[in-house]
């Protein structure tokens, strides 16, 4: 860019100018003309160098980039130099004689005016700055200068007017100011903090971010010392930082910097010295990348320390190469090799992988995988042993280049446990089956016991029975009545046998009978009963009361056994009372519903309620009340089947209160 | 030869002595005992019936009106005796009781499964025993109609 002031040719190169015949014309001519006459005035004799100075001046005129015009006072031009044509594109012959007004914008018009009437009462006009008109249209900044021209007698006719072109120089001004601003912009708005200091390290100005980030208004921190914004242990150091700075050298240090309120932050500071000796420096906050640093170290050092301590082997590759970058202690223990043996060969050199990566041609192969696993792999340790292991490798990019990561768990001991337990079901199957088969061996043997008590204990009984009957019937005359007496003894013990045996084998069938648990009918289940006992209840008082009835879910036919053993027992007992007083119901306990048979009758010592349901036990003597002692056995062994309990109160010849549940036996047991 | 119900209408088959001479004596002195043929095992008791083994020499079918059938017997148990009755249309026609001393309800259901007409467990009382038996003679020789014969 060329620049906007030339600097001055000097004479004697305008003495070889290209044009030294061209004539002064005009104005100018006039100005030479005029001069030599001064010049003749003042001395004859110097006349011919008078001339030669005349010469010199046209050819400067000539020669200047500078427009150099001439015009009368009504503005008609009256000469127009090389520099003018340059210009204006006009031609000298083009602008002579013409008013000078076609080179002024429409809008700047009046300026012509302005500018004769000055020069008419002899005000010159200095340099004003202005806009005018090339042929071309195009407009030009320019800077103007008019001074008068006057007659040998002093009487002013014309101005000369020099104008030189200023657009480069507005151009270039224009672009300071452009990156002026630009670089204000990025100090003001600039997230670091700059700061400019003077030589000493006053400051002289900063910017928003280092305000805020010192927590100074910009007028505070004006005037401040370095001293003023550094912790103390810092002071010492910001001789040495000014030196350094000064050798023009450049500066890059982390300091720690004290804001207004005290507290403190570190910073990374850049600092330069600028043109005009003072002092530019950079402040960058690095609080938060020193805290993600801290954090990264101390998650590295996690990191570091799982894999130092993992119960599983871990063994990094660089998956170019195939080389071992790291491997783990517990993967050096299990394999028995040490951390050198692994470091400093590729991993199908190791020998221990040969089941993947045989060599470098499978490995090569399988390093892009992204994800490999083998459930059991079988390797080999230094001391020969053969170990399985589950073996997971994946790939990943660290900081551009690929690793493998394999993690290597040893599943011998968790291979024979498992082992061990498919052994151990099998056996338990095994003998599962085998009891299984027991018990149904031991269940077919009861069932053959029971049949055969059922047939071959009852036919002897019905003999003992039947023939003690046909000696009474046929031989009564022949005995006396000790003798008869003693057969009818013989005769009930028969019977009283064969009650046993039934009770009995009922007992033992209602373990193993069919259970169909279906909704039910308390009320009609009881009434059956009571219908059923009815031979018990003739030639008596009995007073029976059935109360509210519950419905419930049981077997039918199971239940019914229940309710006849534990009426006809009411019945029984009550023999001796007058009336007898029985009360049938239920009662809600919570979510359970309890049943109960209450009599007045012969009742018993609690102290004896233990035996109550045992079999075969018996409270009172047959004498008074018969029975087998099975019955209520019997009752318990239902109701339990059934998920529910049986219990009594009783006091001796007081009465006796059943209760019975059909669910929540084993919460209440 | 035609079938007929010839000399037999009862058929007993008892292997117990004792149940047997109750059940005689029961049968005797309600004079339902002329015509009694008794079978002390299952054997014996089809044989009898198709005219096979011991009495092979006879010919032909016996048909009684009622068959008295224990289910435990020697040989040939009562249950497969009843299968081969019932399962031969010669002989299906012919009245089984079951009379044993069974209650198990195993032996019940199978029976009436393979056809049998009435099923009586032996009372060990033997006034109620001789009742049943009394009443059993009563009722299939006299009060029920037996069925028509078919000739074979």
């Amino acid at each position: 860019m060329p620049s906007v002031i030339r600097a001055p040719k000097r004479i004697s190169q305008l003495q070889k100018a290209t044009r030294p015949e061209t004539k002064p014309k005009g104005l100018l001519k006039e100005v030479i003309d005029l001069k030599a006459a001064l010049a003749i005035r003042a001395n004859l004799t110097d006349r011919r160098r008078a001339d030669g100075a005349v010469a010199q001046l046209a050819a400067i005129v000539e020669s200047s980039d500078d427009a150099i015009i001439g015009k009368d006072l009504q503005g008609t031009v009256t000469s127009w130099n090389a520099g003018a044509e340059k210009m204006f594109g006009y031609k000298a012959s083009e602008m002579m004689g013409l008013s000078i007004t076609r080179l002024i914008p429409p809008e700047r018009q009046q300026e012509e005016g302005e500018i004769l009437n000055k020069i008419r009462h002899r005000k010159s006009v200095r340099h004003f700055e202005t806009v005018r008109l090339r042929k071309d249209g195009k407009t030009l900044d320019v800077s103007v200068a008019v001074s008068a021209i006057k007659d040998r007698s002093g009487k002013i006719v014309g101005a000369s007017k020099v104008v030189r072109d200023i657009t480069e120089r507005k151009r270039s001004e224009e672009a300071r100011r452009t990156s002026e601003a630009r670089y204000r912009a990025l100090f003001d708005y600039a997230p670091d903090g700059i700061v400019i200091a003077d030589s000493e390290s006053y400051y002289l100005d900063a910017n928003a971010s280092a305000c805020r980030m010192l927590g100074y208004t910009r007028s505070e921190l004006i005037g401040l010392h370095a001293t003023d914004i550094v912790i103390q242990s810092e002071v010492a150091h910001i001789e040495t930082a000014l030196g350094v700075i000064k050798a023009r050298s450049a500066y890059h240090r982390e300091w720690q910097f004290r804001r207004k309120d005290g507290s403190v932050f570190p910073a990374d500071v850049m600092a330069t010295m600028m043109p005009d000796g003072n002092l530019l420096a950079m402040v960058r906050d690095i609080t938060e990348s020193r805290r993600t640093e801290r954090a990264l170290a101390a998650s590295e050092l996690r990191y570091r320390r799982l894999f130092e301590t993992a119960k599983d082997g871990i063994l990094i590759l660089d998956a170019t190469t195939g080389m071992v970058v790291d491997v783990n202690p517990f993967l050096i223990t299990t394999l028995g090799f040490s951390h050198e043996q692994f470091l400093s060969k590729a991993v199908w050199e190791l020998g221990f992988f040969k089941d993947i990566w045989a060599n470098a041609e499978k490995f090569a192969e399988l390093k892009d995988k992204e994800y490999v696993r083998y459930e059991n792999l079988p390797l080999e340790t230094s001391d020969g042993q053969r170990i399985e292991v589950e073996f997971v490798s994946n790939v990943y990019l660290v900081n551009g280049s690929k690793v493998i990561q394999c993690n290597i768990r040893d599943v011998t001991a968790r291979r024979k446990a498992q082992e061990a337990l498919r052994q151990l079901n099998a056996n338990l199957e095994q003998r599962v089956i085998e009891r299984t088969t027991q018990l149904e061996a031991a269940n077919k043997d009861l069932e053959a016991f029971s049949y055969s008590v059922s047939h071959d204990l009852r036919a002897p009984l019905r003999a003992i029975s039947g023939f003690s009957k046909i000696v009474l019937e046929d031989h009564s005359a022949e005995m006396d009545a000790d003798g008869l007496r003693y057969l009818n003894q013989v005769e009930k013990s028969a019977q009283q046998m064969g009650q046993l045996i039934d009770d009995l084998l009922t007992f033992s069938r209602t373990g193993r009978q069919a259970f169909n648990v279906q909704p039910v009918i308390t009320a009609d289940i009881v009434n059956a009963a009571l219908d059923d006992l009815k031979a018990m209840q003739e030639n008596r008082r009995v007073n029976i009361s059935v109360g509210d009835l519950a419905d419930c879910e049981a077997d039918a036919s199971l239940l019914r056994q229940v309710w006849l053993n534990l009426l006809s027992n009411a019945l029984k007992y009550t023999r001796k009372c007058d009336p007898a007083v029985i009360t049938i119901g239920s009662r809600r306990e919570g979510e359970t519903d309890v049943f109960f048979i209450q009599d007045n009758g012969a009742g018993f010592d609690m102290k004896y309620a233990d035996k109550l349901f045992g079999v075969f036990q018996r409270l009172h003597l047959a004498d008074d009340y018969e029975g087998t002692g099975v019955g209520l056995a019997l009752v318990q062994r239902i109701v339990q089947r059934h998920g529910g309990k049986v219990w009594a109160e009783a006091k001796l010849n007081l009465g006796a209160t059943f209760h019975f549940t059909l669910t929540g036996g084993q919460d209440a047991a | 030869m035609q079938p007929d119900y010839g000399e037999t209408e009862i058929l007993l088959v008892e292997d117990n002595p004792t149940d047997l001479e109750l059940a005689l004596r029961v049968f005797r002195k309600h004079e339902l005992a002329n015509r009694i043929e008794v079978a002390r095992d299952g054997a014996e008791a089809l044989d009898f019936l198709f005219g096979e083994g011991a009495h092979a020499g006879r010919g032909g079918l016996q048909i009684p009106k009622v068959i008295l059938l224990d289910l435990k017997l020697p040989k040939i148990g009562g249950l497969e005796v009843l299968r081969r009755i019932k399962g031969d249309p010669r002989t299906r026609t012919i009245p089984i009781v079951v009379l044993t001393s069974s209650q198990e309800e195993k032996d019940l259901v199978e029976s009436y499964e393979l056809g049998v007409n009435s099923y009586i467990v032996k009372p060990v009382d033997f006034d109620q025993f001789s009742d049943c038996l009394k009443q059993i003679g009563i009722y299939w020789l006299l009060s029920n109609a037996p069925p028509k014969l078919n000739a074979p």
